[in-house]
């Protein structure tokens, strides 16, 4: 799992209840040096609950972590030496600048100088915007100063809790841009996020979690179904569905929007060869938009009916709106 | 966001600690905080309300009308800080030391910033403490301010001249000041009982308001039941009977016991008060 690099936060059996309600139970998670980590679940699967464990803001009720080599609860202290973030959304006192925030976070941690402030501001985009009040910034704004102060003290590791929340489109190209530069330069990455093609596209490993439990843990790559979908569009798509079923089954093809859905996994050559071979003029073949790691992740975390009766009286009920 | 980015680690942060940092970021916290002023101008307003009040009032207090010293002001402008000390410490100057310190831990939890400082590598116990000696040392301005004000106003209005102290005999005017400091700082002692236990109630709930109204309410309750005599077994033992005792500096000679006495007892509240905030903190779950 770790391709033989070191770990640089790890978690061990740890949980987390509040009263009767077990946040986080018995979570086994492995972050490696270098990893840009996406940490994925759906609401209440307990997420921000680890985050806060792993950075000693709350107290296990068992199990604990270890981040840079040092044990929280107990190291918290040298831990956060090496850790930069924030947990939900990043807040600073109002009535100061920018500046001033990010100077007084930083001398908690040692002294930090004018020039590594200003250059933290234009990383995360505020350069302009340094000498104005807090108060007066848009919630993406704040959010760019989170990552501002994030990563004032250089850390080997940082957490970052959905960082591209309230940012528009640009910015939050700008984010994940900057994720990856991280990641390139050698800083491990921990990304909690609910956009699915977010953790996709940045991080390289990640975890799902739900109820407070790893569904799944490894490289991106491998979170996706197995039975990967083509959308395949020819001159003639009904011959197109019978080549298909002939090939890989009934229960493998379908049609949607025009395009015959095939589950070929990895024949996707095959199925053309085939295609191709009964003379059909083969127009497109592209993966299926929605078998990304989205649908798997849906998948995975919709297995408990509890979860599917919601969505299937919600169907219910517009259906009856519909019918009156 | 620039390409910057990945010149993120090109100037490495010094991570050595210093050792008045945190009391520094407190202050600036503090001074960034439109309540601080709003405390401070209101201290700063009790003597010039006391000066102004006397100097244009048809008769003065009578002796045992109002607080203490004030019938001795229109006498004598030194009595200015002094009877605004007096009419300050039952009440306005409790509720001072718990405004301050009930925001120090809630209000941070309120305002969300709690837990992106501990975020940073920082001892909660010690920044637990900074938060007290923080609340303690801007009590200390507005004492001195409420000294300072009392001065100038009593001054301006009535002119400054040795003092009669409560044995009847007479100190210099700056023998009388060192007295007045002295009784500012018996207060800001009296007053460490009010920081450690809003400080308490701080670490307990997660909203300023309910921190300041719980510490209210506490201190409110303690000066009931020992105005009872019912309880007035209780009375040794709850630092609020303690609070008058400054009366203490101005015998000849100073009756150094009782003021040593009450020191003591607001010296052991304030520690254990703040012990029981500190054991609280140091497992409470930030979730704030």
């Amino acid at each position: 799992m770790s391709d033989g690099r070191a770990p640089i936060l790890t978690t061990h059996g740890l949980s987390k209840e509040f009263g009767a309600l077990r946040a986080v139970d018995g979570l086994d998670m492995e972050v490696c040096r270098g990893d840009v980590f996406g940490f994925l679940g759906p609401n209440g699967a307990g997420k921000t609950t680890v985050i806060r464990l792993v950075l000693g803001l709350i107290h296990p009720t068992a199990g604990h972590a270890e981040v840079c080599g040092h044990r929280v609860p107990g190291d918290r202290q040298k831990a956060l030496r090496h850790v930069g973030g924030f947990v939900d959304d990043p807040t600073f006192y109002p009535l100061m600048s920018a500046r001033r925030n990010l100077r007084l976070l930083g001398s908690m941690t040692g002294p930090v100088g004018e020039e590594r402030i200003d250059e933290v501001l234009e990383i995360a985009g505020l350069a302009d915007r340094a000498d104005s009040r807090v108060g007066g910034f848009s919630h993406g704004m704040k959010q760019r100063l989170g990552i501002a102060q994030a990563l004032l003290h250089a850390p080997e590791l940082i957490v970052l809790d959905e960082p591209t929340s309230g940012l528009d489109p640009r910015g939050m190209k700008d984010v994940r841009e900057l994720i990856r530069e991280l990641g390139r330069s050698g800083t491990t990455v921990f990304l909690s996020s609910h956009l699915l093609h977010e953790v996709e596209q940045v991080c390289n490993r990640a975890i799902i979690i739900d109820k407070g439990r790893v569904i799944v843990q490894g490289p991106v790559s491998d979170l996706r179904p197995k039975g990967l979908a083509v959308k395949v569009l020819t001159d003639d798509q009904g011959k197109a569905a019978e080549t298909a079923r002939s090939a890989f089954g009934p229960g493998a093809v379908s049609e949607d929007d025009g395009y015959v859905i095939v589950k070929a996994g990895e024949d996707v050559p095959e199925l053309v060869r085939r295609l191709v071979a009964d003379g059909l003029a083969v127009r497109s073949v592209v993966p299926a938009t929605d078998q990304g790691l989205e649908d798997f992740f849906l998948e995975l975390t919709a297995s408990d009916e509890a979860q599917a009766r919601p969505a299937a009286k919600r169907r219910r009920l517009l259906a009856f709106g519909t019918r009156r | 966001m620039s390409p910057a980015g990945a010149r993120h680690g090109s100037t490495r942060a010094a991570m050595s600690g210093h050792a008045l940092g945190p009391l520094r970021r407190e202050w600036t916290k503090l001074l960034f905080t439109r309540r601080t002023y709003v405390i401070w101008a209101g201290l700063l307003a009790i003597p010039f309300i006391t000066a102004l009040a006397i100097k244009l009032a048809s008769s003065p207090p009578g002796p045992g009308e109002g607080p203490e010293f004030l019938s001795r002001v229109i006498e004598n402008g030194m009595y200015t800080p002094l009877a605004s000390l007096a009419a300050l410490i039952p009440f306005f100057l409790p509720l001072a030391a718990i405004m301050a310190a009930s925001y120090m831990i809630a209000g941070e939890a309120e305002l969300g910033t709690l837990r992106i400082i501990l975020l940073r590598p920082v001892k909660r116990g010690a920044m637990l403490l900074t938060k007290w000696v923080t609340a303690i040392t801007f009590l200390l301005v507005g004492l001195l301010l409420v000294v300072a004000g009392g001065l100038l106003f009593g001054g301006l209005f009535f002119g400054l001249q040795p003092m009669v102290t409560l044995s009847g005999t007479t100190v210099s005017i700056a023998e009388g000041i060192g007295l007045i400091l002295l009784t500012a700082l018996f207060a800001l002692a009296a007053m460490a009982c009010m920081v450690s236990l809003a400080l308490l109630f701080s670490t307990l709930a997660d909203s300023s308001l309910t921190a300041l109204i719980a510490t209210v309410v506490l201190y409110v309750v303690i000066q009931l039941l020992v105005s009872f005599s019912y309880f007035d077994w209780l009375a040794p033992y709850v630092f609020p009977t303690y609070f008058n005792d400054y009366v203490n500096f101005f015998r000849d000679p100073i009756a150094w016991r009782p003021i040593g006495k009450a020191v003591l007892v607001f010296g052991v509240w304030s520690a254990a008060l703040t012990t029981i905030a500190w054991l609280l903190f140091r497992r409470k779950d930030v979730v704030s």
